[in-house]
């Protein structure tokens, strides 16, 4: 990232203002009503937390610079400059206290997407220079190593060789042709390596055709997070540099929330032109196998479960019915949360708040949120398909003593895939 | 005399013991790979595996804190990723797969589990010492299995 | 300057300039929104967005969301109260359709006074209401301007005065009367410069949130 300044960062933020910008701005009448949506208001009741406070110096701006009476104001000096200082002090709002859910978006009553706000405030405090360390750091990373977690080739290689011996086949990489193109999240490379099985067990069963790039296998995107389009449109190009060579039909998004947004929603935006692939979600693609009759299971958990919604693949990505679908495979006792769906609360660690060692305290107070729900529900395991999730989940779960197993949706189908090679051996 | 030289001979000959004689032989896999982990929870788990009269609740008690062990060393998303502390999360969730409660256990039993995990826990410490080396430990893990099956 | 004569200049004149004034502001807020322009979404779309759009003009109207429902529950009834009783006021008046009738050339039936009085009333007990909840409230009293305070005093003013005007209370008539439509005019002055815009610019907003979402294939 080049130099950061306060004018760096007012240009950035001004060239985010567009037609929604200005009539969101111009339809809030400070009604309040996006607090209660948010959870890291309800769960802290700090007013400053309101939604749309998070993009006030924002709003300053734009009355500032594109209205007229906001233009005749600041000539007479009468409107208020936005600071350095300022600035610094929203870095807490609009970071810490943000995972970008998106709920606020759903109840405002005059219809302001605050959550579209939001991100297009963090260009211009990324630029200004106050976005957090931690997000600079893996940015800084992502864009040198090729992952915002320092996850390196040798490291993914030396994970698929332990699939391999454990599945008894091979984990393709770099095949011409293949019909899928598997991204991975740094988080499951490391965390749970278990996820790389799960697919290749379950390719192998549908018997498609698919691969790793050993040039673009990351698929999360610091950029995004911390607001800055110019590291978000680096990595995504590499995808799609490495898409192409390989001449792929289908891109899959791992199970990771802001990384399906990144490559699905905003990437095409992002290199200004659409892509000659698709980019679907792994349970969208298995879904779709389900549909096609390519995925068999058997046998169902005894289980009572739910599923907790990752916010970008749910109410931002509109992946709703097919983890139910799935779910339903494996799973008698499926119950909904109160508020599922679209409607889902957030983990609280989303949209670069893991990544923010500020927001450390802050994202298990807001966890709080989700312990609620689960306390409503007496269940004895939590399903999700976000690692970033289940990570931030099963912490907050050991914090407050609670005993809820979390697994990932796509391993929990693999073990039940009907293993045609059984008799073997 | 048993002699084991592949995955499906190993994964065999575990699946073949009782519950009590899968952690004791898990409990001896985790054994194996203790050194890249410096924690008093993954040594309790290991005592109470192997102890085939473990009471339910003492098993809970491992399980839990093994549990706790593993969240204390991942790597956060987006955080630089260090391997020796990510071999130390392998090796706190080997050691909580020997110890979970029946509920609690996956599909192909805690002495599959721990052996996958202290692989990944040693293939971890391999990746930060940045060599070339070859993990040993899917071999070592057939011999302490072989010697488990001979006695 | 007599009460007839000050009822006269704000009925004549006053009211014509607030008006052009109104009309001239609106066209020029429309003009600073949409010349902003958006671009266009590159992304392979679940569909246009486009019937979500309308579809979210509808639904906001409501909540979809449970937890908010519950702990919002004054701002919602009194909104929905205050915006309606405003409704009946301004447009289901006779002598105020009558009003329109030379601005548009066409009217409509009104409802009778004694409802438009009660209407009124309720509008400014729910406004008062408000007001309170908005310096009471934490969250709002964090987020609220000196422009929320004006907006709610030009919104308040013409009800009250009409009211007055209505009843013949405290002062000469034509003064009432005359005070009522100039209050009126100050709404219709700073309505285009205000947050008053909301008005018009909400169901845009909705729409922009129902498309931006429909296009991802979320449906509200």
């Amino acid at each position: 990232m080049s130099e950061a300044t306060l004018e760096r960062g007012l240009k950035a933020l001004k060239e985010q203002i567009d037609t929604p910008i200005a009539l969101f701005f111009s339809s809030c009448t400070h009604c309040g009503m996006c607090a209660t949506a948010c959870l890291f208001y309800t769960e802290t009741e700090n007013p400053a937390y309101t939604p749309i406070n998070k993009v006030e110096p924002m709003r300053r701006l734009w009355e500032q610079e594109y209205t007229l009476i906001g233009r005749i104001k600041k000539a007479i000096g009468m409107s208020k400059p936005i600071t350095d200082e300022e600035l610094e002090e929203w870095q807490e709002y609009c970071y810490n206290a943000c995972s970008l859910c998106g709920r606020c978006t759903m109840v405002c009553p005059v219809g302001n997407d605050i959550t579209y706000m939001i991100r297009k405030m963090r260009e211009g405090m990324a630029a200004a220079g106050h976005a957090p360390e931690g997000l600079i750091g893996a940015s800084k990373r992502a864009v040198k190593i090729g992952s915002p977690m320092g996850v390196k080739l040798p490291a993914l290689q030396a994970q698929a060789r332990h699939a391999e011996k454990d599945l008894g086949m091979e984990i393709p990489f770099d095949v011409e042709g293949a019909e899928y193109m598997m991204l991975m999240s740094s988080m499951e490379i490391m965390n749970y390596p278990e996820y790389m099985e799960a697919v290749a067990k379950i390719f192998r069963q549908a018997g498609k055709t698919w691969t790793i790039s050993s040039e673009a296998f990351e698929a999360t995107n610091s950029g995004i997070q911390i607001g800055s389009s110019d590291i978000a449109r680096e990595l995504v190009s590499r995808v799609v540099t490495a898409a192409e060579k390989l001449k792929v039909k289908t891109v899959i998004s791992p199970e990771c929330g802001h990384a399906y947004t990144a490559i699905r929603w905003e990437g095409p935006n992002l290199i200004g032109r659409k892509f000659p692939f698709h980019v679907k979600h792994i349970l969208e693609v298995l879904d779709e196998f389900r549909a096609e009759g390519l995925l068999k299971t058997e046998g169902f958990e005894e289980a009572r479960m739910t599923f907790h919604d990752p916010c970008q693949l749910v109410r931002r990505g509109g992946v709703v019915e097919q983890p139910r679908n799935l779910l339903n495979m494996v799973s008698k006792d499926f119950v909904e949360m109160k508020d599922h769906g679209i409607m889902n609360w957030c983990c609280g660690a989303g949209g670069g708040v893991s990544a923010n060692e500020d927001a450390a305290e802050l994202k298990m107070q807001a966890f709080k949120r989700k312990k609620s729900q689960l306390d409503e529900l007496n269940v004895d395991t939590l399903v999700t398909a976000c690692a970033n999730c289940r990570i931030q989940i099963e912490e907050g779960l050991e914090e407050n003593e609670m005993d809820i197993p979390v697994v990932g949706l796509t391993e929990m189908l693999a073990e039940h895939l009907v293993e045609d090679n059984k008799t073997e051996g | 005399m048993t002699e084991i030289t592949n995955e499906t001979q190993f994964k065999q000959g575990l699946q073949q013991l009782s519950l009590a004689d899968q952690r004791a032989v898990g409990a001896r896999f985790v054994e194996h790979v203790i050194s890249l982990a410096d924690d008093e929870r993954i040594s309790f788990a290991i005592r109470v595996a192997k102890n085939k009269d473990a009471a339910e609740d003492e098993l809970a008690a491992a399980f839990k804190s093994a549990k706790a062990a593993a969240l204390d060393c991942y790597t956060r998303c987006g955080a630089d990723a260090d391997w020796s502390e990510q071999a130390g999360y392998f090796v706190a969730r080997a050691a909580s797969a020997i110890v979970a409660p029946e509920k609690d256990i996956s599909g192909d039993g805690p002495a599959w589990t721990a052996a996958m995990n202290s692989r990944m826990a040693r293939t971890c410490s391999i990746i930060d010492a940045n060599t070339d080396a070859e993990s040993q430990e899917t071999g070592q893990q057939y011999r302490i299995l072989e010697d488990l099956l001979n006695s | 300057m007599t009460a007839v004569d000050f009822l006269l200049w704000v009925r004549g004149p006053g009211l014509t300039i607030a008006s052009i004034i109104f009309v001239l502001g609106m066209t020029l807020k429309f003009f600073e929104i949409f010349m902003l322009g958006r671009k266009k979404n590159l992304a392979e779309l679940r569909g246009s967005g486009v019937k979500e759009g309308f579809k979210t003009i509808v639904t906001r109207s409501g909540h979809v969301d449970t937890y908010s429902t519950r702990h919002t529950k004054f701002t919602h009834i009194a909104g929905w109260v205050f915006h309606i009783g405003m409704f009946i006021a301004i447009f289901l008046l006779a002598p105020h359709i009558e009003i329109f009738k030379t601005f548009l050339g066409f009217g409509w039936p009104a409802l009778p006074t004694p409802i438009v009085d009660l209407a009124t009333v309720i509008s400014m007990i729910t406004l008062l209401a408000i007001l309170f909840h908005r310096i009471t409230n934490p969250v709002l009293k964090y987020l609220s301007v000196g422009q929320d305070y004006v907006v709610w005093a030009l919104t308040f003013l013409p009800l009250l005065t009409g009211y007055m005007a209505y009843h013949h209370l405290f002062f000469r008539y034509e003064w009432v009367l005359g005070v009522h439509i100039l209050s009126v005019c100050l709404l219709l002055v700073f309505f285009p410069f205000t947050k008053l815009t909301h008005a018009f610019t909400l169901f845009i907003s909705r729409w922009y949130n129902g498309m931006m979402a429909g296009e991802k294939g979320v449906q509200q």
